[in-house]
């Protein structure tokens, strides 16, 4: 496993439409197990596999309920509304207000190309929207309800290191 | 995707903001925080809340559990760690919705985001022998170790409950100490030259509030059942003012006569004096002062938001005597700066910055408050003393001080009351409100006509 550059806005490969898998193999899985151990290094909730450079239809997901692996996602149902700050890895250091379903069904893939169903509420069903649309090239920046701010303006300066 | 914010880093930023810096208030910190994550889910909102609230106002019980399973004593522990531990032990006993492992996991994940890798054995280690352990913990007994065992269980520093148990008694103390650490409610005053009571009841209830008539005075409810008061329109349009009980019957034995002229020496937030204002239906005039331009701006926003045009808002020192006041009031209202012993079950925190001392010094500074502002009273005006404090030495002991000292005499308040807070005391003209024993705050109020 290793740790993957991710990719930043400006950067071509985040505007591109990503491709569908149409069969494991063992670079795809090699990908995805690297596409996870990035975003957990990253403090992710979620990345796409463009962010690493591969235009391929794979998200992974984890919004504190355990890692999710997604090939080949589709949004087959949405309700409700949330409104509140999101922000990407690929965004660095900014956040905005984006309004998303307040609920998501997806239907998948797993790493082992079995369809199976994915439901989630508030943060997951955001990761879900988040991640879906950069595998057809879009960022949530296009999306922000008023102006993109700073991380550190909105959340306030993140704790100096504490030595006593 | 980023994640979200994460709602315990949240709690654990104010309450170090406290547990390291004396003179922040809780309530504000806490009021800032839910007004700048505005966006939260009422859920989360609610948790930061309650456990930001709970762990501060069960500090010293926490404390208590925590050395009974940590070698390194509370005392001793850094901050970080200490208000982790803090916060974790109250979601464990506490906080039934949320299962033990999320609270020592969460508590592991956030030691470890605070740059203490190599403490999160400990705190893992902790939390789990207190979850295990619980129904074993021995606390101080109730016969043999009163003064410890009131301390602990309400979490009140031992030499208050001490103070308490001296002039109240045992039983009235843990009464008091019970109802501090009940939920307080929120009730409101209809501003009654604005709208009707019945009126905004209306309103409330179109705005899915839950309204509840009290007793007294007229034209007071509880309020529940909202998320924040700024969303709503009626609370927008100064139809109503939030105000305590005990605060509201100053309006009350005030006896406000229409054209009066009142001035409030010490009036930040406002509450009494536009209770005042407003009762004076547009005549007379009320002067609301208080000490700093930023107190007087929440006044000024308090008039504003009421809409009342019989009062300003004026900064000046009760310390200073004016000359021109001399002689104007028709009623004079000194709700001086005090203890807030009274208050505890909103503002849980000041219990832990009081010292013995300090109780002293505001008794001195009442009385020196009361001697300056004493003339600004007509002959045959009223002059009403108020604290939010049970303490005796800045009450009564004050109040007979004063009338000592000045050409005052109390006047019975027992025609302004309801009859069931009529006493041999309120017969004289005041009234101690002792939470636990009233439906209010613990409060102090009396009425002194000057003489002619």
């Amino acid at each position: 496993m290793a740790i993957r550059t991710i990719r930043e806005i400006g950067d071509p490969v985040l505007t591109k439409v990503c491709k569908e898998v149409t069969e494991m193999t063992p670079r795809l899985r090699t990908l995805i197990d690297d596409m996870l151990e990035t975003m957990y290094e990253a403090e992710g909730a979620g990345l796409a596999a463009p962010q690493v450079g591969i235009l391929k239809r794979i998200v992974v997901i984890d919004a504190g309920d355990g890692p999710h692996v997604l090939v080949n996602p589709r949004i087959v149902e949405t309700s409700g509304e949330q409104t509140g700050n999101e922000g990407c890895l690929s965004v660095p250091g900014k956040t905005g207000v984006v309004t998303r379903p307040d609920y998501v069904k997806a239907v998948a893939l797993n790493e082992d190309m079995q369809p199976y169903e994915l439901e989630g509420t508030q943060l997951l069903a955001r990761a879900i929207c988040h991640e879906l649309e950069h595998l057809d090239g879009k960022l949530y920046v296009d999306r922000v309800e008023g102006k993109l701010m700073d991380v550190r303006d909105v959340y306030g300066d993140d704790e100096e290191d504490e030595d006593e | 995707m980023t994640k979200g914010i994460n709602i315990r880093e949240l709690i654990l930023g104010i309450l170090l903001e406290i547990q390291q810096n004396d003179r922040q208030y809780a309530h504000i910190l806490l009021r800032d925080v839910l007004e700048k994550y505005q966006y939260l889910d009422q859920q989360e909102r609610a948790f930061i809340k309650r456990v930001t609230e709970g762990t501060i106002e069960n500090r010293i019980l926490l404390d208590y559990i925590i050395d009974q399973f940590s070698k390194t004593k509370t005392a001793k522990m850094k901050p970080v760690i200490l208000c982790i531990l803090r916060m974790s032990v109250y979601q464990l006993f506490f906080m039934d919705s949320v299962p033990a492992s999320a609270v020592c996991n969460e508590a592991v994940k956030l030691a470890e985001k605070k740059h203490f890798h190599n403490l999160k054995g400990f705190v893992n280690g902790v939390l789990r022998n207190i979850e295990r352990s619980k129904a074993q913990i021995q606390y101080p007994d109730a016969k043999e170790q009163p003064k410890q065992y009131l301390s602990v269980t309400y979490s009140m520093p031992e030499w208050i409950v001490e103070k308490w148990m001296t002039e109240y008694g045992f039983d009235m103390t843990e009464k008091m100490l019970q109802s501090f650490l009940q939920s307080s409610r929120t009730t409101i005053r209809c501003n009654q030259s604005r709208v009707s009571p019945a009126e905004l009841e209306q309103q409330l209830e179109q705005e899915h509030v839950k309204v509840t008539r009290l007793l007294y005075p007229e034209g007071a409810y509880e309020i529940s059942g909202y998320d924040h008061l700024g969303a709503l329109q009626s609370f927008r349009q100064g139809l109503f003012q939030v105000q305590d009980v005990s605060s509201m019957l100053i309006g009350e034995i005030a006896g406000v006569k229409p054209e009066s002229h009142v001035i409030d020496v010490c009036a930040a937030p406002g509450g009494k004096a536009i209770c005042i204002a407003d009762q004076l239906q547009g005549t007379g005039h009320v002067a609301a002062r208080d000490l700093s331009e930023n107190k007087t701006q929440f006044i000024k926003d308090n008039i504003e938001r009421c809409q009342l045009h019989n009062i300003e808002a004026v900064v000046q020192d009760a310390l200073v005597h004016d000359e021109a006041s001399i002689e104007k009031a028709d009623i004079l209202i000194a709700d001086l700066p005090c203890s807030g012993l009274g208050v505890i079950g909103r503002k849980s925190d000041i219990k832990y910055h009081l010292s013995e001392q300090q109780l002293g010094e505001l008794a001195a500074l009442q009385r020196e408050i009361l001697g300056t502002v004493q003339d600004y009273v007509k002959p045959g005006g009223i002059l009403i003393y108020s604290t939010c404090t049970v303490n005796q030495e800045e009450n009564v002991d004050n109040l007979m001080w004063f009338v000592n000292h000045y050409a005052y005499q109390l006047d019975s308040i027992d025609s302004y009351l309801p009859e069931e807070l009529h006493s041999e005391t309120t017969r004289q003209g005041y009234l101690q409100l002792l939470p636990g024993e009233h439906d209010t705050d613990g409060f102090f109020m009396a009425r002194l006509i000057r003489n002619k």
